[in-house]
Order: C-alpha cells, then structure tokens, then sequence
C-alpha cells in the first residue's frame, strides 16, 4: 500500500494505491489521523489505485468518517474500483460514505 | 475434481502468502480477478479471526486451507484449525442501518464471508473446527 498526501488550500488529496489489509491498516489510520490532526477538515480520497480491501481496511475508513463527523468535516471517496464498491455496499458503507464518481465531483461535494 | 493444499502458520505475515498464492491458483484455474479478489478477502477474514482469537496459548499452529474445483462448477474452500472451538456461522449479523456515527468499529469480517460465499458449514471433527466455504462460479 502506498499513500501520498497532498495538502492544498481548500482539501487534502490523498491518494491510495495496492492493497489494504490486516498487515498494513493501522498504518494507514495513523497517517490518515496524522493529516486530521493537522488541521484538515476536508479529505478527499482518490482509491483509483485501490485494489483491495479487508474488513481491517473498512474499520479504518469508518473510523475516519467518524472522526470527521465529530469535527464537522468532510471525508470524501472517489474512483472506487467494482469490486471495492462492491464490499462497501454489502457492508452498507456505500449510505454512510460519500461516493463521488470522480476527483472533481469529490472536491465540489 | 482439482485439488490444492495451502498450508500457514498462525502468524499475521501469513497473509501475503495467501495472496501470493491465490494469484497463482487464478491464474492456473483460469478464476476471474474478481473471483480471486472475494476469495483473498475471505480467507483473510477467516485466518485473522482464527490467527487472533483461535488460540490461548502461544505456540505455533499450522492451519489448512484446501482448495477444490468441482465439476459442477464450484469453488469450495475447507479451513481447518486447531485451535478452541468457535463456529462463526452463528455470529450474528451487524446492523447495516445505522448512521455511521453510530456503527460500531469492526465486527463485519465473518459478515463479508456468508455475504460473499454461497454456502457457509461449520463442523467440529477430532478437535478441529472446519469452515467450509462453498462459491458458485458457473459463468
């Protein structure tokens, strides 16, 4: 898995690519939690690059969703790849996530 | 009837193995990327769940994982471990109406695997739990 993040003047960019799993979760939720904690209140993530993800990389995405939530931010996702939309809406993720088609409709949304 | 055997330690590291070793079985069954993709995330599922929860002691264990084609077109996957018994068919299922404010963290990993998997049987045989993970893949 790798994650760039780029901090521009009105949202953050992150982009994910590989594989999110039980092995590398917590790594991502301590860099996504890093970024929050720096001050940003509005993410977007480009999972263009996404090719999988576990119930330990869901848990993740949850958490963030929650801690933006609670700051009044906004955690944006766009570029899911089928199969990943697929796991998010048996999970019932795809009603409780913002789901953008593309990166501009996410910075927009 | 084709059969494969993959054998891993109770260790987390184990997963990149699995994965490994699903893209080799996809590419000699000729399985569909996104066959291959459901099949890691449950396997994943199902090893974490054993790998943390599985064992009280500390030692190492081996754990099964054999798979099978059948000629009517079924992919079955039997997941066999010693560690305590746990059935995880009986786990209830998570609550996917709820705001996400109010979802709890985690609990869906055996949720995903009798969502994706067309049958899911537990047995208990000579203290070892069995899971068997039935997927059609008539295309």
């Amino acid at each position: 898995m790798n994650v760039k993040i780029t901090t521009l003047p009105d949202y953050t960019l992150l982009i994910i690519e590989g594989r999110v799993d039980t092995t590398n979760a917590a790594g991502l939720e301590k860099t996504m939690m890093e970024a929050i904690d720096g001050g940003c209140t509005r993410i977007v993530l480009d999972c263009t690059g996404l090719n999988y993800i576990s119930s330990s990389g869901l848990r993740v995405f949850l958490v963030i969703q929650k801690k933006m939530i609670s700051i009044k931010g906004h955690f944006n996702l766009c570029n899911l790849q089928p199969g990943i939309k697929e796991i998010f809406d048996i999970s019932g993720f795809s009603s409780i996530f913002s789901l953008f088609a593309d990166k501009e409709a996410a910075i927009i949304g | 009837m084709e059969n494969k055997t993959l054998l891993v330690d109770n260790q987390m590291s184990e997963l990149r193995r699995l994965a490994d070793f699903l893209d080799d079985l996809g590419e000699e069954w000729e399985l569909n990327p996104g066959l291959v993709f459901s099949l890691n995330l449950v396997l994943e599922e199902a090893l974490t769940n054993i790998i943390l929860y599985g064992f009280q002691d500390t030692d190492k264990h081996s754990i099964e994982m054999e798979f099978s084609r059948t000629q009517i077109d079924q992919l079955v996957v039997s997941v066999i471990d010693d560690g305590h018994p746990y059935d995880p068919t009986q786990k209830e299922d998570p609550d996917l109406s709820l705001p996400a404010e109010e979802r709890p963290v985690g609990g869906l990993g055996i949720f995903l695997i009798k969502k994706i998997m067309d049958k899911v049987e537990y047995h208990r045989n000579n203290n070892k739990n069995f899971l068997i993970l039935t997927k059609n893949i008539k295309s």
